[in-house]
C-alpha cells in the first residue's frame, strides 16, 4: 500500500495529501485552462531548443548535414574575434546595466523629492519618450548630431566653443576607440534611464510615510532623509533590478548594431553581432557555427542566472527563480 | 527532491536534442536533406513543375507554374506595376508565374534562408560572388547544351560573358547571365568645377584628381562663402564587401585589387597583401587625413552616400561621386533636378593610374536542379524563361522596360511630371505607334527608365526597335563600354566560402587600422596576416590544387 504524504499547513495543522492523480482530477477545470498555455511554450519555446543539435553539424543552406562533433566550438575557442566579441558583451553590458540603473536611480529619488506635481509629471512624460524611440532612429539622431563631417553639430559646437580650430577635421565620435564606449554609455543612459525609473518610483510610492515624519521630528534633514529613509527602502528593488537585468547581459544586440562600425569593432562587437556577421554576411553560411556560438552565449546567460539566484539567496534571503 | 526532477528534465531535454541527431538523415533534417532531393521535393509539393503535368506530345514536359526568385534589380516592384508584368508574362508564355521580390541589401541572406527552409525556387538570379559560392554545391543544373543550342543564340551579341562564364563552371555553364555586368564611373559636379575654374578634361593622373579633390574641400565649390566644409569625395566604404571591392574608390585603388585573384600565370594569390594595396592604402590614409574624403565615407551606405552628394543642401556634401554607369548616370541627373541643385555632371575619363573602370562579373540566373537525373523539366523552364528572355520581342521587352500601357506604351498619349510645379514642369507628347516610357508608378514625378535589364547591356538585342530613349543612359553606358575592363574572376574554394566573412573582418580592420587611425601599413599587415594568414594559404591551397 502507497504511503501517503503529510503535509504541515501554515497554521501548524498535519493533513494528509491526497494522491497526485485525484489531485488533478479535482483540479480538471484549472489544468485544462492551463492547457493551451503549456502546449504553445512547449511549441513554441521548447520545440525549437532541439536546433541546437546543429551546433555539433555542418549545417549549410544547401547540402546535408553533417555531424562535426565539437570542430565548431573548437574553431570558437580559436578565434581572437570571438573572444574579444565575448569579453565585450560582459564589459558593455554589466556597465550599461550599472549606469543605467544608477541614473534610474538618482531620477527616481529626485522626482521622489519634487514637490511641483506638474512639473514632475512633465519631466516623467520628457524622460520616458526616448525609451518608445527604436534603436534605428536613436542610431540616425546621434549619428547626425555626432557627424564628423562639416555637418555635425557637436563638431559644430565645439568649433564654436574654440574647443576645436576652424580649420581642423572634426571628431568622429563613433569611429574613436576611445570614444565610442562612453558615447555608447550616454545614449543609453538618455534613452533608457526614464523607462527604468518606474519601478523605483512604484517603490518610493510605497515607502511609509510616517518614515519621514519621524525623520522630520528627529530633526533630519532633506539630505539625510534621502541616505537613512528612502535609499534604504530603494535597497531590495535595486538588487532585484540588478539581478534580473544581469541574467540578460548576454543577449545585447541591437544597440549596438545600430551604433558600431568596422573601425570600432575591438571595442564594440559582442556575440550577437559576431554571429550576425558569421550568419548574414557571406552567401553559403554555416548555420552549425552559428548555433554553437548561440548555444555558448545562452550557457554563459543561463550560468549567469544561476549565480544571480545564488547572490540573491545571500543577500535577501530568497532567489529569483 | 525538486532539485533533481529539475536536473532529471534538463538533462531528458539535453538527450532528447541531441538523439534527435542520430536518426536516418532523410527523416531528421527535411529542410537541409540533399539538395538536389530537397528541390525535387518542393518543387513537387508547391507544383511549380508537377510531374502530372507530363506532355508527351513534344516528347518534354509541360510546365504550369515556374517560381522565380529576383532581388530588387527588377524595379517593377510590387508596388511599381509586377501585377501586371506578372500577368502579361504569363499570356505571352502560357505558364503561370511567382516572382519572390526578396530585399534587396538582404538577398544574399534570404535565400540562404529560404534553402535552409526547403523553399526551393525554379529560376532565380545570383549575383557573381554568390554564385561562385554556390556552384561547387550540385544545386545549379548544368545549362550548357540547352545554352549553346538556345535559339537566342541566332540574336548573341555578347556571346564573351557567358564564354567566360563556362570558364568559372570548369567548361560547363551553371548560369546563364542575360546581361554584362556594368561598372561603376566616376562623375563630378559640372557647377563645383566651373566655381573653381577646373577644367575636366585637365584631369588625367592620380595628381590632377587628387588636387582636385583638395579644391573642393579647401575652397568654397558650392558657393555658401564658407571654405573648408565640403569634401572631394564621398563613397559607401573604402572597400566593398562583394566583387570587384574597389568599384566606389577606383582613382586611390588604382592597380590593387584587395582580394583573391588569379595571376597571369594561372596562379591564385591574395592581392590584399600586396605592395600594390599597401600604395593604395596610403593612398587613401592621406586623402582621409588632408579631408579630401568625406570622413563619412567610413560609415555610409550606398543610399547615404548617394543622398548627400544630391543633397538639397550642398554643404557637407562633396564634387565627386563614384557610381554605376548608364541608367544611374540619368537617375542621379534626375536626383538633383528634383533636390533643387546644378544637375550637370562630368563623367571623367579614367585617370592614368586606373586605365579603365572596372566591369563587374555579370550577375547570372540560375536554375534550380531538382538532382532527379531527368533535364526534361530543367530543359522546359529553360525554354519556357530563359529563351522568352532573349525573344527580341515581346517578353525581351517585358523584361527591359516592364509591362505594356503601364511602364511604357506606343499609343498616342500626352502627360506631364511635376504638374504642379511651373519651374520643374515637363510635358511629354507622343504619337500613335511611338515607343516611349511612362511615368513611374510609385513616383508619378520621374520617368520610368528600365525594368531588369538596362537595354544598352543585354547579350542579345531587341528586334522590336524598342531602343533606349534616355539620352544620358545611353551616353552613360557608351562611356562605360569604352573605358572598362572586366573584373578578375571570384574565386570557388571550399574555405573561402566558409571564411569569407571572416576574411572580409580582417581586411576592414587593416583599413581602419590605417586609413582612419593613421597606423603603420606594414604592422597592420602583419596582423593580418597573423589573424588569417592560415586561412588564406588554406584558400590558395585548395584554388591552386595543391
Amino acid at each position: 500500500m502507497r504511503k501517503r504524504k503529510d503535509i504541515i499547513t501554515s497554521t501548524g495543522v498535519t493533513v494528509h495529501q491526497k494522491p497526485l492523480k485525484l489531485r488533478i482530477w479535482n483540479n480538471r477545470g484549472y489544468y485544462l485552462m492551463f492547457l493551451p498555455v503549456f502546449i504553445f511554450v512547449i511549441i513554441m519555446n521548447y520545440w525549437p531548443m532541439l536546433g541546437v543539435r546543429y551546433a555539433f553539424y555542418d549545417y549549410k543552406p544547401v547540402g546535408e548535414p553533417s555531424w562535426v562533433g565539437l570542430a565548431h566550438f573548437t574553431k570558437m575557442f580559436s578565434t581572437t574575434a570571438f573572444w574579444v566579441a565575448f569579453r565585450n558583451t560582459l564589459e558593455l553590458s554589466i556597465m550599461r546595466l550599472l549606469i543605467s540603473t544608477f541614473a534610474s536611480v538618482v531620477v527616481s529619488v529626485f522626482l521622489n523629492e519634487m514637490g511641483n506635481l506638474m512639473a514632475k509629471k512633465v519631466l516623467q512624460t520628457i524622460i520616458y519618450l526616448p525609451h518608445f524611440m527604436s534603436w534605428a532612429v536613436v542610431a540616425s539622431i546621434f549619428s547626425l548630431l555626432l557627424s564628423p563631417s562639416s555637418t555635425g553639430m557637436v563638431n559644430g559646437w565645439l568649433k564654436d566653443l574654440g574647443i576645436l580650430a576652424r580649420d581642423q577635421a572634426g571628431i568622429y565620435f563613433l569611429a574613436d576607440t576611445k570614444l565610442w564606449r562612453p558615447i555608447f554609455y550616454i545614449i543609453n543612459t538618455w534613452k533608457e534611464t526614464g523607462w527604468g525609473t518606474i519601478i523605483f518610483l512604484a517603490t518610493l510610492s510605497g515607502i511609509n510615510p510616517e518614515l519621514y515624519e519621524a525623520a522630520d521630528i528627529d530633526g533630519a534633514s532633506r539630505m539625510q532623509k534621502i541616505r537613512y529613509v528612502t535609499l534604504p527602502a530603494l535597497n531590495n528593488t535595486i538588487i532585484t533590478v540588478l539581478i534580473l537585468n544581469l541574467a540578460k547581459v548576454m543577449n545585447m544586440f541591437e544597440p549596438i548594431f545600430v551604433l558600431y562600425n568596422n573601425a570600432v569593432y575591438s571595442v564594440s562587437d559582442v556575440i550577437a553581432t559576431y554571429i550576425y556577421r558569421q550568419t548574414f554576411a557571406i552567401a553559403l553560411p554555416n548555420y552549425g557555427y552559428s548555433t554553437a556560438t548561440g548555444l555558448f552565449r545562452s550557457l554563459v546567460g543561463g550560468a549567469l542566472v544561476l549565480i544571480c539566484n545564488q547572490i540573491s539567496k545571500k543577500t535577501r534571503g530568497r532567489g529569483i527563480i | 527532491m525538486k532539485k533533481k526532477l529539475i536536473c532529471m528534465l534538463l538533462t531528458a531535454a539535453a538527450a532528447a536534442s541531441l538523439t534527435a541527431c542520430g536518426g536516418d538523415g532523410s527523416n531528421d533534417s527535411p529542410s537541409a536533406s540533399d539538395s538536389s532531393n530537397a528541390a525535387a521535393e518542393q518543387t513537387s509539393s508547391n507544383g511549380a513543375a508537377d510531374a502530372s503535368a507530363e506532355d508527351s506530345s513534344e516528347g518534354g514536359y509541360k510546365l504550369d507554374k515556374i517560381v522565380m526568385v529576383v532581388d530588387g534589380t527588377l524595379t517593377a516592384s510590387v508596388d511599381n506595376g509586377q501585377a501586371e508584368l506578372e500577368k502579361q508574362w504569363e499570356e505571352a508564355v502560357g505558364v503561370d508565374l511567382e516572382i519572390q521580390q526578396l530585399d534587396h541589401s538582404g538577398y544574399i541572406d534570404a535565400v540562404g534562408r529560404l534553402f535552409a527552409s526547403g523553399d526551393y525556387p525554379d529560376v532565380m538570379i545570383m549575383p557573381a560572388d554568390m554564385f561562385a559560392q554556390y556552384l561547387p554545391t550540385g544545386l545549379l543544373w548544368d545549362m550548357t547544351e540547352a545554352y549553346d543550342n538556345a535559339d537566342f543564340q541566332k540574336r548573341m551579341l555578347l556571346p564573351e560573358i557567358n564564354e567566360a562564364l563556362k570558364v568559372k563552371g570548369g567548361g560547363r555553364l551553371y548560369g546563364f547571365a542575360p546581361t554584362y555586368g556594368n561598372g561603376c564611373v566616376t562623375y563630378v559636379k559640372k557647377a563645383w568645377l566651373d566655381a573653381l575654374d577646373i577644367n575636366a578634361d585637365d584631369i588625367k593622373t592620380y595628381d590632377d584628381y587628387y588636387n582636385m579633390l583638395l579644391r573642393f574641400h579647401n575652397e568654397d565649390p558650392d558657393g555658401n562663402g564658407v571654405n573648408g566644409d565640403t569634401y572631394g569625395v564621398v563613397a559607401a566604404g573604402f572597400v566593398g564587401n562583394e566583387a570587384p571591392y574597389i568599384n566606389y574608390l577606383p582613382e586611390f585603388w588604382q592597380d590593387a585589387y584587395p582580394g583573391i585573384l588569379q595571376g597571369e600565370d594561372g596562379v591564385w594569390y591574395d592581392g590584399f597583401q600586396t605592395e600594390e594595396t599597401r600604395a593604395a592604402l596610403l593612398r587613401l590614409q592621406q586623402a582621409y587625413a588632408e579631408g579630401a574624403i568625406d570622413p563619412e565615407t567610413l560609415t555610409a551606405s550606398t543610399k547615404i552616400a548617394r543622398e548627400k552628394w544630391f543633397s538639397n543642401d550642398q554643404t557637407g556634401s562633396s564634387g565627386v561621386f563614384t557610381y554605376w554607369a548608364g541608367r544611374w548616370y540619368q537617375t542621379l541627373t534626375d536626383s538633383f533636378v528634383k533636390n533643387d541643385v546644378d544637375a550637370e555632371l562630368v563623367q571623367l575619363p579614367p585617370i592614368q593610374e586606373v586605365g579603365a573602370y572596372i566591369n563587374r562579373e555579370a550577375p547570372v540566373w540560375v536554375i534550380i536542379d531538382d538532382g532527379d537525373g531527368d533535364n526534361s523539366r530543367e530543359q522546359a523552364i529553360f525554354d519556357a524563361f530563359f529563351e522568352t528572355m532573349m525573344d527580341g520581342d515581346v517578353v525581351q521587352t517585358l523584361w527591359t522596360y516592364g509591362a505594356e500601357d503601364v511602364h511604357w506604351s506606343i499609343h498616342a498619349e500626352e502627360f506631364s511630371t511635376n504638374a504642379d510645379d511651373p519651374d520643374k514642369r515637363k510635358d511629354y507628347s507622343y504619337e500613335e505607334g511611338v515607343f516611349h516610357l511612362r511615368p513611374s508608378i510609385n513616383d508619378p514625378n520621374s520617368m520610368w527608365t528600365k525594368n531588369l535589364f538596362d537595354p544598352n547591356l543585354v547579350v542579345c538585342e531587341l528586334t522590336n526597335g524598342y531602343g533606349d530613349p534616355s539620352e544620358l543612359m545611353a551616353a552613360g553606358n557608351k562611356f562605360f563600354a569604352e573605358n572598362s575592363k572586366d573584373a578578375p574572376m571570384s574565386p570557388v574554394s571550399e574555405t573561402y566560402t566558409n571564411e569569407s566573412g571572416t576574411l572580409y573582418d580582417a581586411k576592414l580592420a587593416v583599413i581602419t587600422e590605417v586609413v582612419i587611425k593613421g597606423g603603420d601599413v606594414d604592422a597592420a599587415m602583419q596582423t593580418y596576416v597573423s589573424t588569417v594568414g592560415g586561412t588564406i594559404d588554406q584558400c590558395l591551397s585548395e584554388l591552386n590544387g595543391q
